[in-house]
């Protein structure tokens, strides 16, 4: 994403407290802008590896773009903490599945719901606003796991309600996908559906 | 597959029933009546309708998913049968709703509870939107007769541990309590009523009206969204609908023209006041849409010293109505308690937090309990409910305003839920509001609560029940169809769902919906014979 921003895009603190009154179009408008100065802005697809983990290529993205994938990576270890493994491979391969769920979650939320995630994404992903909005100066993929801690915790407690309902929509769409999935019941210490249940429905049966 | 599975059963036995992702080409079906819907609303009437010999057709955006698809995952079904994949919200994004998208509307992923419409509501309705025709009494026959049709009785088993805390909290502090009727039969008491009953023992709309409806040679077109009703001279001539891709969320361009003598728009409180805007249906008072209604939910989550798997067993078992009319029927903000399950997923998504505390709270999961507080909107001056309104792609959302009317409702059932939570000795109890720490005693709790701010966002709220936007009334200056839910300017048009409800109820609502439906469309079945 390129640095030099036109004088359009210049978003103090009061021209965004005004523009909360209208998210939406807000959000729209960075989404457009984002698009015009070379933010990805289309799903990155299949084969998309990401800078630490090249061998995987089989999830085809239909939402996230590449940005959203790096916002993600950087978003997920402050987002679900502890829960992530220590050891390495795993440990990318968590955010990794994690990420791919997230995008097919969304896929799935429909046009105008995706709408207004694109418009979320955007704002975070684009220079300027990522450091007057969400105050990380350095990009997501230099971003440390204490410095997005700091950004979710402005969000979480701001009395702006627009930031707080994209600390929920940003934590929503990460704690579903994360502590909803089988890999992570533990965590919960959830242990899933009766195993008598399973083995006495014919649906888990073999060829069901 | 069991050969108790009616749906698997019927197809092969060749129900009429089609995937609109399986159509190539553009075409046209007639029918005497076309049904819209396939919930609570859709699926009586469409059951009634062709057992008095009409002949049906059943539209269903939604796609068809039965015993085989219901496999107690979370996000497989929150991402299939729920509206924009769990996703939807209200306009400014401040209240969750969880609505169901898919054959069986919301009966095939709500919790079972099925209560009558309380008699005070009756009540009001008559007196101030002159609905004499819904008196308890003159209800009572179609209540027997749905509780009937849908195996509804109190629930017999003992509550999951989950449920006896609520009952637990209200003996001790003297407060009533109630057993809630379920629509069940043969239940294993497993708890994934909300991802699709595994087992067929719910008795919702997908095992009992659809399959009847279509026992009696109606014809079902699911994964077909309803576009447009096409209005001639005074009558609806027909609807265009689109088929669905496979994904359920893409139109795959083939269009469906269905023809009849009668429409029936039971599309939800939602989905029916957005199909009459972008209908364009008369509507010279500009009713369509308004005084749409959620009971907003807010909640508590507790720990507790023992395993509580509030995950497990009947999600839904004990109620309490102590605050519910207390303050009579127009007075405060009443609210009726219930409980939620708590599978991760929900949890994750519901607990508001990140980080460490996420990881350490969601840890505790099997000791958890929860108590939430259905707030009665829509019968003080100060409560005008929601609107629904078309997004630039003819979508529909709800705009709903939380008015200080609902704010100190909210506040107060915050009190009771954290009250009643210690009473039955929660070590701890947490608001679900961005602000709210873990309480460790009543008095600090009770002392917080009166602090924290009441703000949108900042409380979470929720919903799973939406009533009104196409509100019933005999006054066509302040309704949209009448007390058979008949539209006021359109003769061959009726809305058989809780979108003619002129209020919230202040219970979940789908008996209400069986019951005025069966009423409805057994009015509709002479109407149409005769």
């Amino acid at each position: 994403m390129p640095e030099h921003i036109t004088a359009s895009t210049d978003l103090d603190r009061r021209s965004f407290l005004r523009t909360g009154m209208g998210g939406a179009l807000f959000l729209g408008t960075v989404s457009v802008t984002a698009g015009l100065s070379g933010c990805a802005t289309s799903p990155a697809g299949g084969g998309y590896t990401t800078l630490e983990d090249t061998r995987h290529g089989g999830y085809r993205y239909r939402f996230l773009t590449k940005d959203d994938i790096v916002l993600f990576q950087a978003l997920l270890p402050a987002l679900v903490g502890p829960a992530l493994t220590e050891k390495p491979e795993r440990r990318r391969a968590q955010i990794r599945e994690t990420i791919e769920r997230i995008d097919a979650g969304i896929y799935q939320f429909g046009p105008a719901n995706r709408k207004e995630l694109r418009g979320l994404f955007d704002l975070l992903n684009f220079s300027v606003t990522r450091v007057t909005v969400a105050r990380v100066w350095s990009g997501w993929a230099n971003a440390s796991t204490a410095e997005v801690d700091a950004f979710l915790n402005r969000w979480r407690t701001s009395g702006i309600g627009l930031f707080n309902n994209g600390y929920i929509a940003l934590t929503k769409v990460s704690n579903v996908a994360f502590y909803g999935h089988e890999d992570h019941w533990h965590v919960s210490g959830y242990p899933g559906p009766p195993q008598w249940a399973v083995d006495a429905l014919p649906q888990f049966r073999a060829g069901a | 597959m069991s050969i108790t599975d009616r749906i698997a059963r019927g197809l092969e036995s060749g129900w009429k029933v089609t995937d609109g992702a399986t159509l190539t080409r553009n075409q046209t079906h007639e029918a005497d009546v076309v049904v819209i819907g396939t919930g609570a609303g859709g699926g009586t009437t469409a059951e009634i309708l062709a057992r008095s010999g009409l002949s049906v057709i059943l539209v269903e955006e939604g796609r068809l998913y039965y015993q085989k698809d219901f496999r107690m995952n979370e996000l497989d079904a929150y991402a299939s049968l729920y509206q924009e994949g769990m996703s939807r919200v209200t306009k400014d994004g401040a209240i969750s709703i969880l609505q169901g998208r898919c054959v069986g509307g919301s009966t095939t992923v709500n919790w079972t509870s099925s209560f009558r419409t309380p008699a005070p509501t009756l009540n009001w309705w008559a007196s101030r939107f002159g609905l004499d025709g819904l008196s308890p009494e003159a209800m009572k026959p179609w209540f027997d007769g749905r509780e009937e049709r849908h195996n509804i009785e109190p629930w017999r088993v003992d509550p999951n541990l989950n449920n006896d805390i609520l009952r637990q909290g209200c003996e001790k502090l003297g407060w009533s309590w109630q057993i809630i009727p379920r629509n069940v039969k043969g239940c294993w008491n497993l708890g994934y009523c909300g991802v699709g009953c595994p087992t067929n023992a719910k008795q919702g709309a997908l095992t009992t009206t659809i399959p009847g409806a279509l026992d009696n040679n109606a014809t079902l077109f699911h994964g077909l969204r309803a576009e447009r009703l096409v209005v001639k001279q005074d009558r609806i001539n027909h609807l265009t609908a689109s088929a669905m891709s496979a994904d359920g969320i893409i139109p795959s361009g083939v269009t469906v023209e269905l023809r009849a003598r009668h429409f029936v728009v039971a599309a939800s409180a939602i989905g029916s006041p957005g199909l009459l805007l972008r209908s364009d249906i008369p509507d010279p008072h500009e009713r369509i849409g308004k005084r749409t209604f959620i009971h907003p939910v807010n909640a508590t989550v507790a720990e507790m010293a023992e395993t509580v798997d509030p995950y497990y067993g009947a999600p839904q078992s004990i109620y309490s109505d102590q605050f519910n009319f207390s303050g009579g029927v127009d007075g405060p903000a009443g609210f009726k308690l219930e409980v939620p399950p708590l599978h991760p997923a929900m949890s994750a998504g519901v607990v508001p937090g990140h980080g460490a505390d996420q990881t350490l709270d969601l840890s505790r999961l099997p000791r958890m309990n929860s108590v939430l507080a259905l707030l009665r909107d829509g019968f003080h001056p100060d409560s005008p409910g929601g609107t629904v309104s078309l997004r630039g792609d003819g979508s529909p959302v709800l705009d709903y305003p939380v008015t200080d009317y609902l704010w100190r409702g909210l506040r107060e059932s915050f009190h009771r839920m954290a009250e009643i939570q210690f009473a039955a000795g929660a070590q701890r109890v947490r608001l679900m509001h961005l602000d709210s720490p873990w309480f460790s005693s009543w008095p600090e709790a009770r002392k917080a609560i009166d602090d924290l701010a009441m703000e949108s966002h900042r409380v979470r709220l929720f919903t799973a029940h939406q009533m009104g936007g196409c509100g019933m009334g005999q006054d066509p200056r302040e309704s949209v169809v009448n007390g058979f839910g008949e539209h006021h300017h359109l003769a061959n048009l009726s809305v058989h769902d809780a979108s003619i409800f002129p209020t919230s109820i202040g219970a979940n609502p789908q008996l209400s919906v069986y019951a005025l439906a069966a009423r409805n469309s057994t009015h509709l079945a002479g109407r149409l014979r005769g």
